[in-house]
């Protein structure tokens, strides 16, 4: 890719103009029952131009790599913006630079493995499931492997290549009780190609184990009961409500379009345990499940503490909600493929942990629930979310009880995070995240296990 | 290469290595105006094209996608779905479609009306701002996209699709000082720009509610109740139903609750539900399905019994049972014979339901979340819009314990949807 030698169009450029050149790469491989019911792969590739002329956007793309598509799409894209310009003749000014030059390749340095080897290794996980637990109803097995690379050349002076892969093996067991089907699943890997991320199938057993021992308790489950109810979220779900119910809200351009967070800014919206990132590419001297450099705007990406010890103090910016609200954009743009858009996105989204021992924090409840891993979410303006739950446990003086079948939690973030008054010392990434607005796009959550009160659906 | 001779070389090719295979090729050309905060932000023109290689050997299978049509993409691109099919475990259930005589299918302009695209845009965001002063538009996507595909097989089958359809779609919601209600959003398609866009879907109705939901009332306790689902949020839940009973997954795993319903009433016999893919009533659908068969409309359920389940060729070959006419998806669902109103006169305690923010169901269709933009019932009358009210409910109960179904119905361009009341829906507040 970086043979395209985007350089070369910078004197085509007119105003302020992003060429962006992105290839997404995807392998997808299941097993269901046995069966190889997927083997697919793509390759999807293409150039972009985006051109801002006095607060109007232009944006064209195409699939050719071509010279002469390169440049139509360059003359395209400022066409566009040309006609919405004259039409609309906002008359803004230009937007803020924060310009850079970077490679970040985290391609692997050791031998790719071949299709077959790859399948064979799905296979012999699925083998492992079919031998060891012949009493399950159904299992699915999938390995999908995502590679984003990207080109970028700004007329503000950023270029930058990156290649940012994840592969995540997902695991889900089917038990029949009566009749009555009880799934679980859970979601393996992190970020880097598969050679990178996973040795031996081997590895996976003992989590495969516990998967199934957690279905087993399932299965024996019982509906929540609903209400408002002291509960502990884990790491996952703290990660789930971190980007849900808040980074959402404060993404700027939700922010300009009525979210509740517009009328928070330096105010107390979470309890003084709470402090919340959103990490570019390193959190707590680690490398983030998503590391973000420069953003689809050119622009170094940097974190964002958006609650600081309950306070919130930022929003996450591209470069016009930056030039907006008068401060410097945070590298938040990013577009999921060649033919979209950059949009404010969230890279890596946590609680930062706390003192308290999870053992602690479950021994300190009376009646409530240990909720372990989220299915969907989605947050409202308002702040108000929800999060579909699959595992979870009741808490009965102090100790864990009986499993809970799935359910949903619901809340007001804003609220909720007031009634947080434990959190634990431990952090972890959920590994699987995607988000959706308008575009899907890879993201790392993550966090501590928190202790809140907050509304659990059931019968 | 044109369209035509790549379908045809690359064909040759697999055939020539011993393959069943088949291809499709796509370009497609949108242009879409976006609009943030009420105001037209950007104009976006892509251009892509597709090419998707599917290639069976010795019941082994592979698929491959790229989207660049020059000979040495498209010959990396053989070689590659050839490698990835030898890769793969053997299913004899893997097959490509029969021969079926050739066929070409459009509908729709070949060219969007950019100016009047614009104009109708700027017409909304004024209509908004003046007849609806409380809503903010968070965002609104306006496109046309055209778009033809070549699909052929080495059994013989060619077809050529061509499709141009407007598309719509807008999030918003209510603000009144320090007040908002929760966001909104609805969306549709259209062959023409006859009407203002306001005019479309359900969206002057949904925008009408946000103004008036900004002030809310959050439920307490629990309680057992009716609930009415509105078209939007009706699309929604039929997609739930079927996805975990009547696809191939579901049946394949036999983990589907339907899997042995086939023929059996499994909704209240009030209940038809069609999909209608090639239908002037569904203008954003499809004339031909992913495995490459000419669609066609069926009955899914009819007066209450299941009629069909949604397997592909694949998902047939591997049960045993019968592959569906189409991919399912374009639902429309018979309206009933009563007025909305009337029905709603008819609970005694209930919520009107007009956006569902929760779990995807579990495979035994047990379902909880937020009921959003929602409206509590009592004594036959909507008395006040909701907030931090949660649902829980079984979905293949609710199937079978409607009240009734409303005369009036939306039609989103890909679906027709009544309004359905059903009972016995646990509804908890705070």
């Amino acid at each position: 890719m970086q043979q395209l030698g985007l350089e070369k169009y910078a004197p085509v450029f007119a105003g302020y103009t992003e060429l962006r050149a992105h290839e997404n790469h995807t392998v997808s491989i299941g097993f269901l029952k046995g069966n190889n019911v997927r083997n697919v792969k793509s390759t999807i590739s293409g150039v972009s131009a985006r051109v801002y002329q006095h607060g109007s956007w232009g944006f064209a793309s195409s699939a050719d790599f071509t010279d002469d598509s390169i440049r139509q799409v360059i003359k395209a894209a400022s066409a566009n913006a040309a006609f919405l310009d004259r039409k609309q003749n906002k008359g803004k000014q230009s937007l803020p630079a924060r310009p850079i030059r970077a490679e970040h390749d985290y391609s692997t340095a050791k031998p790719r493995l071949t299709q077959k080897q790859l399948i064979e290794f799905v296979k012999q996980i699925d083998q492992y499931i079919a031998g060891k637990y012949p009493d399950l109803a159904s299992r699915y097995v999938s390995l999908n492997c995502l590679d984003m690379e990207k080109l970028l050349l700004t007329s503000d002076g950023s270029y930058s290549y990156s290649l940012n892969p994840r592969s995540l093996i997902s695991i889900s067991f089917t038990m029949d009780k009566g009749g009555n089907p009880i799934e679980l699943y859970d979601i393996f890997g992190e970020q880097g190609q598969f050679e990178d991320v996973f040795g031996d199938p081997s590895d996976l057993y003992p989590d495969i184990d516990q998967l199934y021992e957690q279905l087993r308790h399932k299965v024996e489950g019982v509906y929540a009961e609903p209400g408002i109810k002291d509960c502990i979220l884990d790491a996952d779900l703290g990660g789930i409500l971190a980007h849900e119910a808040i980074g959402h809200t404060t993404e700027a351009d939700l922010v300009l379009g009525g979210s509740v967070a517009a009328k928070f800014m330096d105010k107390q919206v979470a309890s003084p345990l709470v402090s919340l990132v959103d990490f570019a590419h390193h959190a707590l001297g680690k490398a983030c499940p998503m590391p973000i450099f420069v953003d689809d705007e050119g622009t170094e990406a940097e974190d964002a503490v958006i609650i600081d010890q309950g306070i919130l103090r930022s929003y996450l910016h591209n470069k016009e909600s930056a030039l907006h609200y008068g401060v410097k954009p945070t590298g938040n743009a990013r577009a999921w493929s060649f033919a979209d858009e950059p949009l404010i996105r969230m890279r890596n989204t946590a609680i930062l942990p706390g003192k308290d021992s999870l053992e602690a924090m479950i021994s300190s409840i009376d009646d409530g629930y240990y909720l372990i891993r989220p299915s969907n979410g989605q947050a409202d303006t308002t702040s108000e979310f929800m999060f579909g739950v699959v595992l979870g446990y009741e808490i009965k003086n102090g100790k864990l009880g009986r499993a809970i079948f799935d359910t949903t939690i619901s809340g007001v973030a804003f609220d909720m995070l007031k009634t947080v008054t434990m959190v634990s010392n431990e952090m972890k990434w959920l590994v699987s995240g995607m988000c959706g607005k308008k575009q899907p796009m890879p993201v790392g959550m993550g966090g501590p296990a928190i202790k809140c009160r907050v509304n659990i659906g059931g019968r | 290469m044109k369209e035509r001779d790549i379908l045809s070389y690359t064909l040759e090719k697999l055939k020539a290595k011993g393959m069943d295979a088949s291809c499709s090729l796509d370009q497609s050309t949108k242009y879409e105006m976006n609009v943030e905060t009420g105001k037209i932000t950007l104009i976006r023109t892509v251009f892509n094209n597709g090419l998707s290689l599917y290639a069976i050997k010795d019941s082994k299978s592979g698929s491959y996608s790229v989207n660049k049509l020059d000979r040495e993409t498209i010959d990396e691109a053989i070689s590659t779905v050839i490698e990835i099919a030898e890769s793969s475990e053997p299913d004899p259930a893997h097959a490509i479609a029969e021969y079926q005589p050739s066929g070409a299918f459009s509908a729709g302009s070949r060219e969007p009306d950019q100016e009047l695209m614009y104009t109708r845009l700027e017409a909304f965001l004024d209509q908004v701002r003046t007849k609806y002063p409380k809503i903010m538009l968070e965002n609104a996507y306006f496109d046309f996209t055209h778009g033809t595909r070549y699909i052929a097989n080495t059994n013989g089958t060619d077809f050529t699709t061509e499709k141009g359809i407007y598309r719509f779609t807008s999030m918003f919601s209510g603000h009144d000082g320090d007040q908002s209600s929760s966001f909104n959003y609805t969306g549709y398609s259209t062959q023409e720009l006859d009407r203002e866009l306001l005019a479309y879907g359900s969206l002057e109705s949904l925008l009408k509610q946000s103004s008036e939901q900004i002030t809310t009332q959050a439920l307490s306790g629990k309680f057992v109740g009716d609930v009415v689902i509105t078209p939007d949020c009706l699309s929604d839940f039929l997609g739930y139903v079927f996805g975990i009973t009547i696809y191939d997954g579901a049946l394949i795993s036999g983990t589907s609750v339907y899997k042995d319903k086939l023929g059996h009433q499994v909704a209240d016999p009030r209940l038809v539900i069609h999909s209608r893919p090639v239908s002037p009533e569904v203008p954003d659908g499809y004339f031909i399905t992913g495995d490459g068969y000419r669609a066609e409309n069926c009955t899914i359920i009819d007066r209450g019994i299941l009629k069909t389940f949604l397997l592909t060729l694949y998902g047939a070959n591997k049960t045993g049972l019968k592959r569906a006419v189409n991919n399912g998806g374009c639902y429309v669902v018979e309206p009933g014979d009563k007025p909305l109103d009337e029905i709603i006169s008819q609970i005694e305690r209930g919520i009107l339901i007009a956006r569902y923010s929760g779990n995807y169901p579990s495979q035994n269709g047990d379902f909880s979340g937020v009921a959003k933009n929602s409206y509590y019932i009592e004594n036959g009358k909507i008395q006040y819009p909701i907030s931090e009210t949660m649902v829980s409910g079984n979905l293949i109960s609710m199937l079978q314990n409607i009240i009734d179904i409303s005369q009036e119905r939306v039609s989103f361009g890909s679906g027709i949807y009544p309004w359905i009341a059903f009972s016995e829906v646990t509804i908890s507040g705070k």
